[in-house]
């Protein structure tokens, strides 16, 4: 009580006095996201440090960057609750919101009704995106800061299209949880693969809430395939130490969101070795100018490695105060037409949002020019880049346990 | 208690509610919003827990039917709201009936098993077929009650209080004693001439209809239906303490205690993480040392 | 060859249930308590050993061992703080302390699983193998943990039933569970037996905890999924039957396997709960109920 009374009366004369000398108010940036895994966590620390950073040179025309904090428990109705707050009580001009496809589905109609600009920096599912090419007036204000599923899938294909042909990979499983964002993921696997030359010879989907992945691996390995192709993230953990421990013979490949961030290798007790995920940023390559020096001060200020929605967000808040400059106001309308026109190069590569006319509005553009993905590969607890051949730092590299046709 | 005295005095409690848009934020209204769905939850489970004497584990499958029916037929058919919801409704006695069932069979803990198992078999079946009921997290609706805090805080009050006074006059009334009466010792109301299983099966239907109805109002008011928010047995558990919280066989007090504890979480919100955890300290401690909960408390002193 | 897998894996998981139910249903045949802090004291004595393991640096042993003492510490913790103030107490009436009992270890579960959460986060965790690497049992390649897993369960399961039937505190457990008001007559405290009936329940839950987190991992999230598993099994077996319990653990434990094993590992609890709820109408004592 007393320490709230000093608060006030701190802040009120500190107001009084101050007020002359401030420019304007600050411009609020929401941030909604499950604080407690490892994912989550990353969105509100990367808007931190971007936060910090905007205001340290200056704000945005004098005005500093405020990030206020929404846990939304992995929920979507505490996620939607937490936008109506943001949007009646904290009254933000925009909102970085959560990596999970089915929370961000929740809030694009939301973002719609009350106005209220919204970027998602890790949710995948393409329907984020054909939901305002389908009805770009009420949902404009949704942007999709993340590859969408489709491009994710391509990204890996792509990447194994390079490494396959030396590690004798002909036929493939297509392992993914089953959840929103792995549907139109699926989908192009099983479209992806063949083209590339490998055989999907079954395909199973998994319940976020399986603990015992020793059948699933059994029925797989039964199966005789050369890789396990994954699209995994809400589990990560213990199908990794499963494999591990189990000694499963076939390597993984894929999405696998959970071991992009630095603390899956102590999580797995280092069952993560040799496991190959795709990302568009990786913690020991320079992507831009800009990556290295973001993960430096991001470890150093968290000490751990950002996970992938680190990189986005981290971005995000940059090309939003960008627009709020260009725009030169928060006006929601103008906001978004100064979103459309983004080009921004931030951490991840060059940022541009596709236009009303592709499939994939105002989802970030993904080519080799923009934003293009890389494997990567946990090697003796450290990440290393190993496609595309242009960045890579390391060759690739199994556990003793796992048998590949090539080497 | 008298009756004369209550009702008036409930109605204005309500009538001063009903003044709150004018004069408070919309932030706080979204959230008495949300306590007043919860509030007709709890109020529910107090009528079969409180009166019929039924341990229910699982509000939250009476209360995940009637979300999951309203929000399936408004985002495949975009059925009108009303329809939806009386649909849920009535899909939820259905299911209050199929709970009915053992509860005239079994006692104790068996029953208390079989609510639970209720709710993850319906859990189970959302995640199956998550191809059509969305799955872990959810379906998005296209409609909703209404976007301003001021609407829906209205439409939440009002029917909150219709729920409650039907509860809380069902509960005074001669079917509430009967109730409690076989609740406490069913052969003894048998021996009195009641028919125990009529009055049980009819507090079954109620409490499923009022948690169904409001279950599929929470859903159309946030704009989707999700297993977190409508099926969950955390959801379940939330309601159970909002009513011990409040004070059991009160009716009034579940509804006090629910909105208590969605105000308490959303203040300890900027404890972040730790919220859920100091609210549920908070909760242990009024029921080891207030155990007739806030409105025992206020109605009772600390007699028993 | 399928069948012989599904031999080998349930008999693992299986055990690991048994341990994980027996301490639970313990519990209820002495004092009639449902703890329904139950998987929330078994978890944080996963993380425990994997904090000590890791973090801690006492190794895997040492951590396993940490692990343990932390599932007794907190189970004694959960008795002295929420079950016995409960069961005391004045203030609440006889016929409701059942209800009282479950809400109080029900919100201890959820404060419990809340600091995990908070201080570890929910991310799962697996706590380092005591011995890694695969034994080869007639053409299934079985992890050596999995095997490590069967054998204490078997061990901590044996040590209890020697407890039980050759010593003479465990001469006075089991009348404690048949006939609590004689036992007092004749001198013995029943506080006193309650708090190391609860020793004993948190050195199996924290022994189960262990194990299940080094066999197949745990997190802050699986608290409510384990004590709904462990209900049901002490349920399916007879509450208060230490026997049932075991049965039980096996029937939940295979048909599970079964289900996961014939290519539906997303409904592999739904057989289980379907027998749950026909064995609850027929024979609502459970297999080996005794009331």
């Amino acid at each position: 009580m007393k320490a709230s009374v000093r608060l006030l009366l701190a802040a009120s004369v500190g107001a009084g006095l101050a007020a002359p000398a401030m420019a304007a108010d600050p411009i609020k940036i929401g941030v909604i996201a499950e604080a407690s895994s490892i994912s989550g966590a990353a969105i509100p620390n990367a808007a931190k440090l971007a936060a910090d950073e905007i205001n340290a040179a200056g704000g945005v025309n004098g005005r500093m960057i405020e990030i206020v904090e929404y846990d939304d428990h992995n929920s979507a109705a505490d996620a939607v609750r937490a936008f109506q707050r943001a949007s009646s009580q904290d009254h933000v001009s925009a909102v970085i919101a959560s990596y999970v496809s089915e929370v961000v589905l929740a809030l694009e109609p939301w973002s719609g009704r009350l106005k209220l600009p919204m970027v998602t920096p890790g949710a995948a599912s393409d329907v984020i995106s054909h939901r305002i090419h389908d009805d770009y007036a009420a949902n404009k204000y949704t942007f999709h800061g993340y590859m969408a599923s489709t491009f994710l899938s391509d990204s890996v294909c792509d990447g194994m299209k390079a490494i396959a042909p030396n590690l004798g990979w002909k036929k493939a499983v297509v392992v993914s949880e089953d959840a929103a964002w792995t549907i139109p993921l699926d989908e192009e696997y099983l479209k992806c693969l063949p083209k590339i030359g490998i055989d999907v010879i079954d395909h199973i989907r998994m319940s976020p809430d399986t603990t015992d992945f020793t059948p699933i691996f059994n029925k797989i390995e039964g199966e005789k395939p050369d890789v396990m192709v994954t699209g995994i993230s809400h589990i990560g953990v213990q199908p990794t130490v499963q494999w591990h421990d189990q000694q499963v013979p076939i390597p993984m490949i894929g999405i696998s969101s959970q071991a992009t961030s630095s603390t899956f290798y102590k999580d797995t007790n280092g069952a993560a070795e040799g496991v190959i995920y795709q990302t568009i940023s990786a913690p020991d390559v320079g992507v831009t100018p800009k990556t290295l020096p973001f993960v430096k001060a991001y470890e150093k200020r968290f000490n751990i490695t950002p996970a992938y929605c680190g990189y986005t967000t981290y971005d995000e808040v940059y090309y939003i105060a960008d627009a709020i400059k260009r725009a030169g106001s928060t006006d929601p309308d103008k906001m978004v037409d100064a979103l459309e026109k983004t080009s921004f190069v931030g951490t991840i590569g060059k940022v541009e949002f596709y236009g009303k006319d592709s499939q994939f509005t105002h989802a970030i553009k993904v080519s080799p020019e923009y934003i293009g993905g890389m494997l990567v590969q946990w090697q003796g607890g450290k990440q290393v880049t190993i496609w595309p051949n242009d960045i890579a730092n390391a060759k690739i590299k199994f556990p003793a346990f796992v048998k590949t046709g090539g080497n | 208690m008298l009756k004369s005295k209550t009702f008036p005095s409930l109605v204005g409690i309500l009538l001063l509610l009903a003044l709150l848009p004018f004069g408070v934020s919309g932030y706080i209204l979204g959230l008495l919003t949300l306590g007043y769905y919860t509030a007709v939850f709890a109020m529910s489970w107090d009528l079969l827990f409180g009166f019929a004497g039924e341990v229910n584990f699982g509000p939250s499958f009476l209360i995940g039917v009637g979300a999951y029916t309203a929000g399936l037929l408004n985002h495949y058919y975009t059925w009108p709201i009303w329809a939806c919801v009386i649909s849920g409704g009535a899909m939820s006695i259905i299911a209050g009936l199929l709970l009915a069932v053992p509860a005239l069979r079994l006692k104790g803990p068996y029953f208390g098993l079989v609510t639970l198992v209720a709710v993850l078999m319906l859990q189970n079946f959302i995640v199956l077929f998550a191809g059509i009921t969305g799955g872990e997290i959810g379906l998005d609706l296209p409609d909703v009650l209404a976007v301003d805090d001021g609407s829906n805080y209205w439409i939440a009050l009002a029917f909150m209080g219709v729920s409650g006074l039907i509860l809380f006059g069902l509960s005074r009334s001669a079917v509430g004693l009967i109730l409690q009466a076989s609740g406490q010792d069913a052969v003894q109301a048998g021996a009195l001439g009641f028919n125990v299983t009529k009055h049980k099966l009819a507090a079954f239907c109620i409490s499923a209809l009022f948690s169904g109805l409001s279950g599929a109002m929470l859903i159309f008011y946030e704009g989707t239906v999700s297993v977190g928010t409508v099926v969950d047995i955390a959801v379940g558990v939330q309601v159970i303490i909002a009513a011990v919280l409040g004070g059991r066989r009160t009716i009034l007090g579940a509804a006090l205690g629910a909105v208590f504890l969605i105000g308490m979480g959303e203040m300890l919100r900027p404890l972040g993480e730790a919220s859920t955890f100091v609210v549920s300290a908070i909760a242990l401690v009024t029921i080891m040392f207030v155990p007739g909960g806030f409105l025992g408390a206020l109605l009772h002193g600390e007699k028993r | 060859m399928k069948f012989l897998q599904i031999l080998v894996d349930g008999f693992a998981i299986s055990s690991l249930y048994g341990v994980g139910a027996i301490g639970f249903t313990l519990i209820f045949g002495v004092s009639g308590v449902l703890n329904l802090s139950h998987g929330s004291i078994m978890v944080a004595a996963a993380i425990g050993a994997w904090a000590m393991a890791g973090d801690l640096g006492f190794g895997a042993v040492g951590g396993a061992a940490g692990g343990v003492a932390v599932g007794v510490a907190l189970a004694l913790i959960t008795y002295t703080l929420v079950v016995r103030p409960i069961q005391t107490s004045s203030r609440i009436a006889r016929e409701e302390k059942e209800i009282f009992v479950l809400t109080g270890t029900l919100l201890w579960g959820i404060m419990v699983q809340e600091a995990l959460a908070y201080l570890f986060t929910s991310n799962p965790k697996t706590v380092r193998p005591l011995i890694a690497g695969v034994v080869d049992i007639f053409g299934v390649r079985t992890p050596t943990q999995e095997i490590l897993t069967a054998l204490i369960s078997w061990a901590a399961i044996g040590l209890l039933w020697l407890l039980v039937n050759r010593t003479k505190a465990g001469k006075v457990l089991l009348a404690a569970s048949i006939n609590p008001r004689g036992l007092t007559l004749l001198g013995f405290e029943l506080p006193t037996i309650y708090f190391w009936v609860w020793a004993l329940y948190g050195l199996l839950a924290g022994v189960a905890g262990v194990l299940l987190g080094s066999f197949l991992g745990v997190s802050s999230d699986n608290v409510g999924q384990l004590t709904a598993s462990a209900f049901s099994i002490v349920v399916l077996g007879g509450l208060g039957s230490v026997t049932g319990s075991l049965i039980g653990a096996y029937v939940v434990g295979y048909l599970e396997t079964i289900t996961a094993y014939s290519g539906a590992p997303s409904i592999r609890t739904v057989p289980v709960l379907l027998l749950l709820v026909l064995v609850v109408y027929i024979r609502p004592q459970g297999l080996m109920g005794r009331r």
